[in-house]
């Protein structure tokens, strides 16, 4: 039952989205602008922002694929695509509780690597509980008042901060609270700790390319003489350095425009070749999901 | 002689570790001024010059889908463009995928420069948050181009879009002028969807190591513009005028790269050596 459940489901889903996009449309009404929006940030003094904002110029739906194309499914496609977003949310879920039910297993049993699974559990209390209670403007956004942008000009040069006054609908322009515990918290796990280790693991990837530079990459044959050559040339052209031994070359000689022509031509060849390739296997995929050929679950 | 250059093909890792540590240290001990020479390549002027044509009803929409994992070089591609929308006053909302913890990255980069050209949140700016999009980027991105208050009914912090005057304007992909997504490796769907259904200029901030990737795009003219890397950064920081975070670490780039260029010439040059050595004895 189930299974047939998900193939209905999916089937659907498919064949609305290719009747939305090969049905022909029609163009909608305009839709009116809402007033006392200004058309865009101006310099103090000069206008104020209050004037009504310009009617957009629509192009009429002239063609397939024009942005005022719509036709009998076109209004359902925001709410599907809310729905898509409620599920992926839900599978969002799937992830950390899988990963809970793992640990759990290791520490009650007191397997090998119960101290990961201690980690494991420490940081995921202690980001759920900063991520949960942290406070730092969230209350001050939700009961502010939104800008007055019939008040005042709206801003000034990016020399001259304007000076007057303006209630902003978050705590940017709100006078500043000192942060709990959990604001603390929350500030020292995600740009302490994780930015820490991000970067660290990261920055493992220069000591590996060079050990594999200097280990691996050896000119043996003419193909690897090419790789070496356009390697080399990317490398350089692609940073100061490359700018600097070249620059004063004419404008084809130097190895910036030789980067570029490398990256351009014969990379985005060779690219958009895979990309052929695979947008095929793709294709097949995709239909495969679509009607549920693929192998089944149950 | 030879035996000596011989044992660069046995050299220990250690050694070669010790070196890439010092010389990656030296740009950041050491300022050593580096701005990219000669013009912009095509790519950087490319989202300069489509920012440039924004029309005063539009606003541009940034995807900052980056966090600690990228951060050394997409901070400061969305420092850059950020700065140059705020220069020529034009109104901009920040949506985050891919990472939940992209938002506050976002708006620890754009706030200060914000709050430096008197932009007003809310009202000039808007920061969206999080979208937890799944598998299903593409019809997510098709939805918010179709009714954006269907997908996003509030910013990051909760506030409803009825509160937040910039997203009472922004209903649909008739209002943004153009999209500019930023990660580690933006989704080409932003491409099929903004770009391939409603014509809309779309532009790439990505990590050098992708860009041979998406420069098939930018051939063809679907992307707009892209800014690859500290490279692109610190082009698109010349463009402005405003040497900042991208000049800074193109320099340690430039390191970087000539250190694996070194560690490759020693390796054939002892592995030369080497042979030669074995043909005499």
């Amino acid at each position: 039952m189930r299974r047939y459940v998900i193939t209905a489901i999916t089937f659907v889903g498919g064949l609305f989205y290719l009747l939305e996009f090969v049905l022909p449309g029609h163009a909608p009404q305009p839709a009116s602008q809402p007033a006392g929006v200004a058309t865009r940030p101006v310099a103090a003094g000069t206008q104020p922002a209050t004037q009504p904002a310009a009617p957009a110029k629509r192009p009429a739906a002239d063609k397939p694929n024009s942005k005022d194309r719509q036709n009998v499914l076109t209004p359902w496609l925001p709410d599907v695509a809310k729905f898509l977003l409620i599920v992926g949310t839900m599978a969002f879920l799937l992830g950390p509780i899988n990963l809970v039910r793992g640990h759990l297993k290791t520490l009650i049993r007191g397997g090998e690597g119960w101290a990961g699974s201690v980690a494991f559990m420490a940081f995921l209390v202690m980001g759920l509980t900063a991520a949960s209670f942290k406070t730092k403007d969230d209350a001050a956004a939700k009961t502010a008042k939104p800008p007055q942008v019939t008040s005042r000009p709206a801003s000034g040069p990016a020399s001259a901060p304007a000076s007057a006054p303006t209630s902003a609908p978050v705590a940017a322009k709100a006078p500043p609270k000192p942060g709990t515990v959990f604001d603390v918290l929350y500030d020292a796990l995600i740009f302490g700790v994780s930015t820490a280790f991000f970067a660290s693991s990261m920055a493992l990837l220069a000591f590996y390319l060079v050990s594999a530079a200097h280990r691996a990459f050896r000119l043996n044959t003419v193909e690897s003489g090419l790789m070496m050559a356009a390697a080399v040339i990317v490398l350089l052209g692609q940073v100061p350095v490359g700018d600097w031994l070249t620059y004063r070359l004419p404008e084809f000689l130097q190895l910036r425009a030789w980067a570029q022509w490398t990256l351009m031509f014969p990379n985005a060849g060779v690219q958009r070749a895979v990309l052929i390739g695979a947008s095929g296997g793709a294709i097949a995929a995709a239909v495969r999901h679509w009607l549920s050929l693929g192998r089944r679950s149950e | 002689m030879m035996e000596r250059l011989a044992k660069l093909e046995s050299l220990s890792q250690r050694w070669l570790y010790l070196a890439t540590i010092l010389l990656l240290m030296v740009p950041f001990l050491v300022r050593i001024p580096m701005p990219p020479r000669g013009q912009a390549v095509m790519a950087a002027k490319g989202v300069y010059d489509t920012i440039e044509a924004c029309p005063p009803d539009k606003v541009v929409m940034i995807d900052s889908s980056w966090d600690m994992g990228s951060r050394a070089e997409n901070r400061a591609q969305l420092e850059c463009v950020v700065r140059h929308l705020c220069r020529r006053r034009i109104r901009f909302v920040v949506t985050s995928m891919v990472t939940p913890f992209a938002p506050d990255f976002a708006a620890r980069v754009i706030e200060p420069i914000a709050k430096k050209a008197g932009y007003v949140y809310g009202r000039d700016w808007v920061n969206t948050g999080f979208i937890q999009v799944g598998g299903n980027i593409g019809a997510i991105i098709d939805g918010m181009c179709k009714d954006f208050h269907k997908i996003r009914p509030t910013d990051w912090k909760g506030v409803p879009a009825s509160k937040l005057p910039l997203l009472q304007k922004v209903r649909t992909i008739n209002d943004i002028h153009m999209v500019y997504c930023i990660t580690y490796s933006p989704a080409e769907q932003w491409i099929s969807f903004v770009k391939g259904q409603y014509d809309t200029p779309v532009a790439f901030g990505c990590m050098s190591i992708m860009g041979p990737w998406y420069y098939t795009y930018l051939d063809s003219g679907q992307l707009c513009g892209m800014l690859l890397g500290n490279r692109g950064a610190a082009e698109y920081e010349a463009l402005l005028g405003h040497p900042s975070t991208g000049t800074r670490l193109i320099g340690v780039a430039s390191f970087g790269n000539c250190i694996i260029i070194a560690a490759a010439f020693l390796g054939n040059l002892g592995a030369w050596a080497a042979r030669r050595a074995r043909r005499k004895a």
